[in-house]
């Protein structure tokens, strides 16, 4: 577990987004146990009231769940993990529309761009796995 | 919370402090930040009862400092008071018989966390280890709140990390601290609350997650903005 942070935004929302995308990619689990708010502020070497925040705010939007005692885990509603997913996919593809409108490029060249670019990655893929 | 309210305090005509008003909780990082003479130590000092104010009030939980509210407090001065030719063992052994709130299953723990062996002696420790084992003696007491003077001052980078480590370890947990530095890159993430002081006044006091949230500002820029401005 490893976060670059950027110094000039909340820390809290920065775990946040590391969580969701851990989600989004299926490193963490659905049920599956995340480190108590201790652990974590070690890891990560930031405020423990920072990680108490981010939980706190995960679990408002059900992100987390806490049974009792037991330490909290990743929601097992599937539904919720789509959720994540898409609005994850939704933010990158805002903010890449963003940025390329900016450069003024037509519509067709950036399909062929993305396009050329995306296979450029599938070959080295295969590469890697020769 | 250790309150403060317009501390004043002068060496014959020179103000060393000129109306210091902050506030630090428990639970929570206050890091005291300023160059060599903004008044760090001698605020530090102040709250301890270590050195005469003439003006201001200071309050732990509500009440004015009194030896009974001292008992509640930990300062950690930036050097080493212990006699050299101890060992670390020899170290702990003085610190139970002389302090009722000498926690020695803690201070055999936090020795633990840095790595250090209690057969060593004081004089032969580098200086990144003597700044540690001078940590350990205050986290080693049983305080609400602990007052740290420069921690991270001339020690190397690895010391540092190790004693940055601490601010998120449970050895802290549930305490107030107030740290003093005058080098924030170390602990930028790990503090709740900065108080940017110049000239014996505090120039501003804010929560560091909050001008990142709203203003998109790192504690240093806002340094830079108060200082350089």
């Amino acid at each position: 577990m490893d976060i670059r942070f950027d110094k000039r935004e909340a820390v809290y929302i920065q775990v946040i987004r590391y969580f969701k995308e851990q989600i989004a990619i299926g490193e963490l689990k659905s049920g599956q146990e995340i480190p108590s708010r201790r652990e974590l502020a070690q890891r990560l070497k930031i405020n423990p009231n920072t990680v108490q925040r981010a939980y706190k705010e995960m679990e408002e939007e059900g992100l987390i769940y806490t049974d009792g005692n037991k330490p909290s885990m990743i929601t097992k509603e599937t539904g919720r993990i789509k959720e994540i997913r898409e609005s994850l996919i939704d933010e990158a593809i805002d903010q890449f529309v963003d940025r390329i409108t900016s450069l003024q490029i037509p519509k067709e060249q950036v399909f062929d761009l993305v396009q050329s670019k995306l296979n450029e990655l599938g070959r080295e893929d295969e590469e890697k796995h020769d | 919370m250790i309150k403060l309210t317009n501390i004043e305090k002068r060496y014959g005509r020179k103000k060393i402090l000129n109306g210091v008003t902050f506030e630090a909780d428990k639970g929570q990082i206050t890091c005291l930040i300023g160059i060599n003479g903004a008044g760090k130590t001698t605020i530090l000092q102040s709250i301890m009862g270590l050195t005469p104010y003439q003006k201001g009030e200071i309050t732990i939980d509500g009440e004015k400092l009194s030896p009974k509210m001292l008992e509640k407090i930990t300062y950690i001065p930036d050097t080493m008071t212990l006699l050299p030719k101890m060992r670390i063992k020899d170290a702990f052994q003085f610190m139970d018989d002389f302090y009722q709130n000498w926690n020695g299953e803690r201070a055999k723990e936090i020795l633990e966390f840095f790595k250090l062996k209690e057969d060593e002696r004081i004089s032969q420790l580098s200086k990144g280890n003597t700044a540690k084992v001078n940590l350990l003696m205050g986290l080693a007491m049983e305080a609400d709140y602990i007052l740290m003077d420069e921690p991270f001052s001339g020690i190397d980078i690895f010391s540092r990390e190790q004693i940055a480590d601490v601010f998120s370890s449970h050895l802290v947990e549930d305490r107030g601290v107030i740290i003093t530095t005058h080098e924030i890159s170390d602990i930028e993430h790990l503090i709740d609350k900065a108080v940017l002081l110049a000239d014996g006044a505090v120039k501003k006091e804010f929560m560091t997650e909050q001008v990142r949230e709203e203003e998109g500002k790192s504690v240093i820029d806002v340094m830079r903005e108060v200082y350089q401005g």
